[in-house]
């Protein structure tokens, strides 16, 4: 059956099994990210499509940490020589084009202790492996946000076989289903999506547990309190990586 | 005290339990104004901006969504050249005179209906849009924050035929770590009543039509065909 009630109380079960099975990964990532942190690191988030709202919910409001950076899809546009043709091809779909991740990281400031976060709900496409690839290639901690059911269950469109799950430090299962839609319709389509719901539980799980480590351990916090002067003089200690 | 991760979950079950005994029935109603819009050839047209763009995100060319909907970004202005690429990241939402040059890269229709998304409720950019779409006969749905709308002083809902409110505090901090407080759960209920939205909107179109046009994840074997087919039949360039 299909409605609101049963979207409402399948949800509920989704976020329950995602903390009764992941909240042991979302400690050691936020193990990662607190060490980071401490050691002047920034947290790079990557997801294309919907997978970029995770970043949205977490950063640039009072509560949210500030070492946080979302590299945007748009910015491959804006500063990273793609025409808009390109970028918007309807047949040769940009997100699933492997060799990109490179044009992406000179784009950005970035620094040995920073760590990456890639999203993708399937792990399949060619730009997330990418990223995640070359994060590792260089050194950085990788952490994966992806649907172990959906990855599992598909084909890597990546030139390598491989998925993205594979290139993670720690991979944070979003317990969703394969196709992203929850509820059945006793035909192939089923309907509404969860990844982004439970993503972005993940992700304040991810920060709360961040803030709770380094109130913890006496380190001052870099986060957002809505006291302009504040929150300026903690933008600056990360300006042009944020 | 109990893990901050539990504490948060917690809470988050709750506030999606409250906000479906809050407005079940408008959200039912609202899935009903959008199958009216549709089934009658319309598309709705979707706008929100950064943390409201969630909501857009969860509706908008989604995997187990409904096929119609279409998202008035401001960043499809920028990407084009048309809009200055800062302005596109949040400035124009106090430029209301930038609202033709955003609208004039899409094909929009007269049976169109509008689904405006902002917790303000006060920024000129999504006042002129809803002036503009309420002056021409067409009919709006607003998703709002009250509280957030309430403390900034909104007007948006006086365009609206029906509204539905995240139903947050405002701000919505609600786990305590050493004597301040974190963790937004507001735009993850949204998202919740995007896909309650969803939900029933499938159901209004089973029992209206018989079949509705759903959208398939991008990620499955075979998916483009099926979803290439379903934005043809609805609304073709209008939509994607």
């Amino acid at each position: 059956m299909v409605n609101a009630k049963v979207f409402k109380d399948e949800v509920k079960k989704l976020i329950e099994n995602i903390y009764e099975t992941q909240a042991g990964n979302i400690d050691e990532t936020a193990k990662i990210m607190s060490e980071a942190i401490k050691k002047g690191g920034v947290i790079h988030i990557y997801g294309s499509g919907h997978s970029v709202g995770l970043g949205i919910d977490i950063t640039d409001r009072p509560g949210c940490l500030v070492p946080i950076h979302i590299m945007e899809m748009t910015d491959f546009v804006y500063y990273g020589g793609v025409s808009v043709e390109e970028f918007t091809d309807k047949v040769n779909i940009f997100e699933r084009r492997p060799g990109m991740a490179e044009k992406l990281f000179n784009l950005y400031d970035l620094n040995e202790n920073d760590v990456f976060v890639v999203i993708s709900n399937s792990g399949i496409n060619g730009i997330v492996i990418d990223v995640a690839a070359l994060a590792k290639e260089r050194g950085h901690k990788v952490i994966i946000i992806t649907s172990m059911t959906h990855t599992l269950a598909e084909a890597s469109r990546h030139p390598s076989g491989k998925k993205l799950y594979e290139y993670g430090d720690v991979v944070i299962d979003n317990c969703g289903p394969h196709g992203d839609a929850l509820l059945e319709t006793g035909s192939i389509e089923k309907v509404t999506a969860v990844s982004s719901i439970a993503n972005n539980v993940i992700a304040h799980s991810m920060a709360l547990k961040i803030v709770e480590n380094l109130t913890n351990d006496g380190y001052p916090l870099p986060v957002l309190t809505g006291d302009e002067a504040h929150d300026a003089a903690v933008r600056k200690q990360y300006e042009g990586r944020i | 005290m109990a893990d901050v991760k539990r504490q948060f979950v917690d809470l988050v079950l709750q506030k999606i339990d409250e906000n479906y005994e809050m407005q079940h029935e408008k959200i039912t109603k609202v899935a009903q104004m959008f199958g009216d819009c549709m089934m009658n050839g319309g598309v709705v047209q979707l706008f929100g901006h950064k943390l409201n763009e969630e909501f857009v995100n969860e509706l908008n060319f989604r995997a187990g969504g409904i096929t119609p909907f279409h998202a008035i970004k401001a960043k499809d202005a920028a990407l084009r050249g048309l809009l200055d690429k800062s302005l596109a990241q949040g400035e124009f939402l106090n430029h209301p005179e930038v609202l033709d040059t955003v609208l004039s890269i899409y094909v929009l229709d007269d049976r169109d209906m509008y689904c405006l998304i902002s917790m303000n409720g006060n920024e000129p950019f999504v006042l002129e849009l809803a002036k503009k779409v309420k002056a021409n006969g067409q009919k709006v749905v607003v998703v709002t924050n009250m509280a957030t709308y309430q403390k900034s002083g909104g007007t948006l809902l006086e365009y609206a035929d029906e509204y539905l409110d995240f139903g947050a505090e405002d701000p919505d901090l609600a786990i305590e770590i050493n004597g301040a407080k974190y963790g937004q759960w507001g735009t993850t209920i949204g998202s919740v009543v995007a896909q309650q939205i969803t939900a029933e909107l499938y159901n209004y179109f089973m029992e209206k039509e018989g079949q509705a046009p759903v959208l398939l994840s991008a990620n499955l074997n075979g998916s483009d065909k099926h979803n290439n087919d379903s934005v043809q039949k609805y609304g073709g360039k209008r939509i994607r």
